[in-house]
């Protein structure tokens, strides 16, 4: 799969890492049984640090999305069959709505969370 | 094949002299192999039968059924062995513009020579002392798994001795119809997939399970190496990890080697294509195919295909090859911006 760092965003950069697996797990680029890079590859590949892998891993797991074991590396345990279609088709006329009254991506995403921490 | 303008002048080329000189040094040292055991049973001549046996049945008594005189088995061996190794070295001869190319053809003149030498020492030993070739027995099958597996070891050598190529960076940009990603300024990218399947790998698996199976119900425990050497041996031809970052694209098997790496500033434009192992490359894993391209294909279909500085060439079979292209095309490119 893709991973990308943008540097400039605000978003931290484990965070960054974390999103993307959920991204590729809803899309099911990623799904049950699928192994993660090596913590050392990625952080390599990506120049970062490898303790920002590592926390990105820890995350995932403490959310049972992947299972870290030692000499395994990371597996992802928590993958659908299809992905989260249903999710997706949801969000897209969420994201249409927003785009319709205006809302700035920000703004949107501020209101999903607010929706979803309730 | 897409074409693309080349990269320099064209009046030196290079890698011919390299190749020349691999070619040469390997299909000697093949037929060293050769010849030197030839000289071995030559010199056998006065403990051997006359004539020899040449061929086994395949029943259960493994009586010979084939006979030659000894100067029909020395001249055949010969011929089939110089064939080989004038096949394999033109490989390298005139398709040797990559040194994976050159690698593999110098390994496979040297093993041919060296497959020869094990059967023919392995056949005509056990029929020293024999006055009659039809009371040869057959050779065990324990030689003929060391005839195809010792001249791995001078194989490997004759592979690694082959020097590797100079770097031959280019500051070429990316040609602007080459896929991309988008990405934002200072954004880092990384694409890692892994590879395999295929056939190869069914049969890697079914011939592993049939000789763990074998190795109990006979209570032959020596046997459980077999399943141990083909379980490395798959793993090492027919399962990859393929990664694209700013450096450049590498390939690497599941046990770590072989290896191989494209720098980023020798890419010269990177495509998904579909690849048929068998028709293009005669069979799947590692392999050298037609006009010397370099394959790593354990299975056939969608596969990432890198033009290479030097008029080289890599194709690897793999899922979501356009991504994986479109990100290399964007690295490649960004490293030439100025």
């Amino acid at each position: 799969m893709l991973w990308t760092i943008d540097p400039g965003s605000d978003e931290p950069l484990f965070a960054q890492l974390v999103a993307q697996v959920h991204v590729a797990l809803s899309r099911g680029t990623l799904s049950t049984g699928d192994r993660l890079p090596a913590a050392r590859e990625l952080a390599g590949s990506l120049d970062l640090n490898v303790h920002t892998v590592l926390r990105a891993y820890q995350e995932l797991r403490d959310s049972g999305v992947i299972d870290l074991r030692r000499g395994r590396g990371a597996i992802v345990v928590g993958g659908t069959e299809h992905g989260h279609d249903h999710v997706r088709t949801t969000l897209a006329a969420y994201a249409a709505a927003a785009r319709a009254a205006r809302l700035s991506p920000e703004a949107a995403s501020a209101l999903l969370k607010e929706e979803m921490s309730r | 094949m897409t074409t693309t303008p080349a990269p320099g002048p064209r009046t030196t080329e290079p890698w011919k002299a390299l190749a020349r000189r691999s070619t040469l040094w390997s299909s000697a040292a093949g037929l060293l192999l050769l010849l030197g055991s030839t000289a071995v049973v030559l010199s056998w001549r006065n403990d051997l039968p006359d004539p020899i046996a040449s061929h086994w049945g395949t029943g259960p008594s493994g009586a010979p059924n084939g006979f030659m005189s000894l100067t029909q088995w020395v001249t055949t061996l010969l011929a089939i062995g110089a064939a080989c190794i004038v096949v394999f070295g033109a490989i390298g001869w005139f398709w040797g513009k990559a040194a994976m190319t050159r690698r593999i053809s110098a390994a496979a003149t040297v093993w041919i020579g060296g497959l020869l030498a094990v059967v023919q020492m392995a056949a005509l030993a056990s029929q020293r002392g024999l006055s009659d070739a039809a009371q040869a027995h057959d050779t065990s099958g324990w030689w003929l798994a060391a005839s195809y597996v010792v001249p791995l070891v001078p194989a490997v050598a004759a592979a690694v001795l082959v020097p590797g190529d100079a770097p031959q960076s280019t500051t070429a940009r990316v040609p602007a119809n080459a896929a991309r990603v988008a990405l934002a300024d200072g954004e880092r990218a990384v694409w890692i997939r892994r590879t395999g399947g295929g056939p190869g790998l069914r049969v890697g698996a079914a011939a592993i399970v049939l000789m763990l199976v074998l190795a109990i119900l006979t209570r032959m425990w020596g046997l459980l190496a077999v399943p141990v050497l083909l379980a490395v041996l798959f793993a090492s031809m027919m399962v990859f990890e393929v990664r694209v970052d700013a450096t450049g694209l590498a390939v690497r098997s599941a046990i770590g080697w072989p290896r191989t790496f494209i720098p980023a500033d020798e890419v010269v434009a990177a495509s998904s294509t579909t690849v048929h192992s068998f028709k293009e490359f005669g069979g799947w894993g590692w392999r050298v195919g037609r006009d010397g391209r370099v394959g790593i294909v354990p299975r056939s279909g969608e596969a990432l295909l890198v033009e290479r500085t030097g008029g080289r060439s890599l194709v690897v079979t793999v899922d979501d090859s356009e991504t994986g292209a479109a990100v290399l095309n964007t690295l490649a490119d960004r490293i030439r911006n100025g």
